[in-house]
């Protein structure tokens, strides 16, 4: 069975300007796939031509099949898509929207049990306009989920939203997750493609830099796991030694703290610590500092994500 | 069709939750109908007649230039389309929904002014009281279809308050709605042949005036007729979902296709 979404040679121009410059995926059935990248990497341009709704410039697209240029109608009833930057009318209620919404789509779940799963059941003759950031979101969420998709489109589906409530758009994407639904979502926030996805494809200026499980990715930059050792007592005047791997190795001024970057923190952990033990040196606190996603992503594009 | 009957219901509950509908829906025809019908002595000499027929084009008028044009950018503006166009409907539904809302909506309306009218200035009962309804709802369908096109051609809020009143302005004034053809200069004469509304205040005055049938009346009914057709087809041609959409160039010589019949017909 092909993978639902698969992405060829993708490109897409304003004018004189390229969005996207030749993007690659697939995203497997039951898999949760994340674009992650800057503001302006071309991650929402790239989720918009998969949805139908821009067209693209060159390369191939297919969502379950369907060519999202020229099949839109029949793409557009068998998936669910959470944008960013939408609004329902002030004055609609919640459970309003469900039933309108349902009411576009050939098939439809039950919304009382919707509402219920996405804790919006007591929230159900509530105008749009009094509901908070998080709730809104929540309803989104439960505006693709109507139809009872099998690939799921999020575009930055916690953007803008508190920690608390984040956390809870977190916990509802792992519960589809847990349903096996294929979803795409794009995102900016490292700890959420970290945290959801089954593999992520770093965006970068319309290109796609490195793609693979969070895992794959952050062993690209393996030698620079930092260890940090802060000691009860100050360490000795006199040149540190060279530990297994060990890349770079810094002492603090008060000589109580020692930083080591290397290959191998495992084994560099060991000799250290027995390194410390012969001098009679007690430990106050370790820190294995492992190289995260931003690392990987600071490595590969030379920026921050969030410049 | 479950789309645009599931659209029709809630854009009915949105209507009927805004309290700006009491005011421009109903109170704003009243203040209208008392003030014309004060300042022309209304209770003398049928004149009565003229008012009503002069406050339900004005209604007419502002009920889908405004009502129709501006509700549709304002959804564009704050991205509530946007969230329809991932669904799988077409403007076609949101269109008709619209156009069908405004016109129930502006039924009352004519009611009231009517048993005012009988009431307050002894009008005489309608001869033709089917042809009313049946002008009444030809106008406003038309006019709520130039409203959205309109919608469709403009890009911002400011540009529909322009587009509205460069719209609205000349048909209130040229058009014999509010003030009398026969007065104005030759050449105005002429130009208000070309104006959609003109045929609206002659399909009126021919009901309310001379008491004639909506058949007595064809050549302005068929105008309102064509107007719905092509306008509804054209708005669902140049139907933006986002503000980002700007119109292509070519589209806007749709406009022009909409004006076909007033134009053939002032010719």
């Amino acid at each position: 069975m092909p993978p639902p979404v698969q992405v060829q040679g993708l490109t897409k121009s304003y004018g004189d300007f390229q969005a996207l410059k030749g993007i690659d995926f697939e995203v497997h059935a039951g898999e949760v796939f994340a674009l992650l990248g800057p503001n302006g990497a071309g991650k929402t341009t790239t989720v918009e031509i998969l949805e139908g709704l821009r067209p693209r410039t060159g390369g191939s697209a297919s969502v379950l099949g369907f060519d999202p240029e020229t099949q839109k109608q029949a793409l557009k009833d068998r998936i669910g898509v959470c944008l960013q930057d939408t609004n329902l009318p002030d004055k609609i209620k919640v459970a309003e929207a469900l039933t309108l919404f349902g009411d576009f789509y050939e098939r439809r779940v039950d919304e009382d049990n919707l509402l219920k799963r996405l804790q919006l059941w007591e929230k159900r003759d509530v105008f749009y306009a009094h509901l908070s950031g998080g709730q809104k979101q929540r309803l989104a969420l439960a505006l693709a989920l109507i139809n009872d998709p099998q690939v799921l489109f999020l575009d930055e589906p916690s953007t803008g939203l508190d920690p608390q409530a984040r956390l809870e758009i977190h916990a509802l994407v792992q519960d589809l997750r847990v349903e096996r639904r294929t979803i795409l979502l794009t995102t900016h926030y490292i700890e959420e493609a970290e945290k959801l996805c089954d593999r992520v494809a770093i965006v970068d200026e319309g290109r796609i830099v490195a793609i693979g499980t969070p895992r794959e990715i952050q062993a690209r930059t393996m030698g620079h796991s930092t260890i940090e050792v802060l000691c009860e007592k100050p360490v000795p005047e006199g040149e540190l030694p060279i530990w297994t791997g060990s890349e770079r190795v810094a002492l603090s001024a008060d000589r109580h703290s020692i930083s080591v970057t290397s290959r191998h923190p495992g084994k560099t952990l060991v000799e250290l610590v027995k390194w410390l033990d012969e001098r009679g040196i007690e430990l106050a606190d370790v820190h294995l500092k492992r190289p995260t996603l931003e690392d990987a992503f600071i490595e590969l594009t030379g920026k921050r994500l969030r410049e | 069709m479950k789309a645009f009957f599931a659209l029709f219901r809630i854009d009915m509950k949105l209507a009927l939750r805004e309290r700006s509908l009491i005011f421009f829906g109903y109170m704003f025809p009243l203040l209208f109908f008392f003030g014309f019908a004060e300042f022309l002595h209304a209770d003398r000499g049928g004149a009565i007649n003229y008012v009503v027929s002069m406050v339900l084009t004005m209604g007419i008028l502002g009920n889908g230039l405004w009502g129709a044009g501006m509700r549709a950018v304002q959804e564009r503006e704050a991205n509530i389309l946007r969230r329809f166009k991932v669904t799988p409907i077409t403007p076609t539904p949101i269109l008709l929904a619209s156009m069908v809302t405004g016109w129930l909506l502006y039924l009352p309306a004519v009611g009231l002014v009517l048993m005012l009218a009988r009431t307050m200035y002894g009008m005489a009962p309608l001869a033709h009281p089917v042809s009313l309804f049946a002008m009444v709802s030809l106008g406003v369908m038309a006019f709520r279809a130039i409203g959205l096109i309109v919608a469709s051609v403009v890009n911002t809020m400011q540009e529909t308050n322009i587009a509205v009143q460069l719209i609205y302005m000349p048909m209130m004034f040229l058009s014999g709605a509010t003030i009398p053809i026969t007065v104005l200069p030759p050449s105005v004469q002429t130009f208000s042949q070309f104006l959609p509304a003109s045929y609206l205040v002659t399909g009126f005055q021919g009901i309310f005036l001379r008491s004639e049938t909506l058949a007595q009346n064809w050549a302005p009914a068929l105008a309102m007729l064509v107007t719905i057709a092509t306008g509804t087809f054209i708005s669902t041609q140049l139907f933006r979902w986002e503000k980002g959409e700007k119109t292509r160039k070519s589209a806007k010589l749709w406009l022009l296709a909409v004006m076909a019949p007033f134009l053939a017909m002032g010719a």
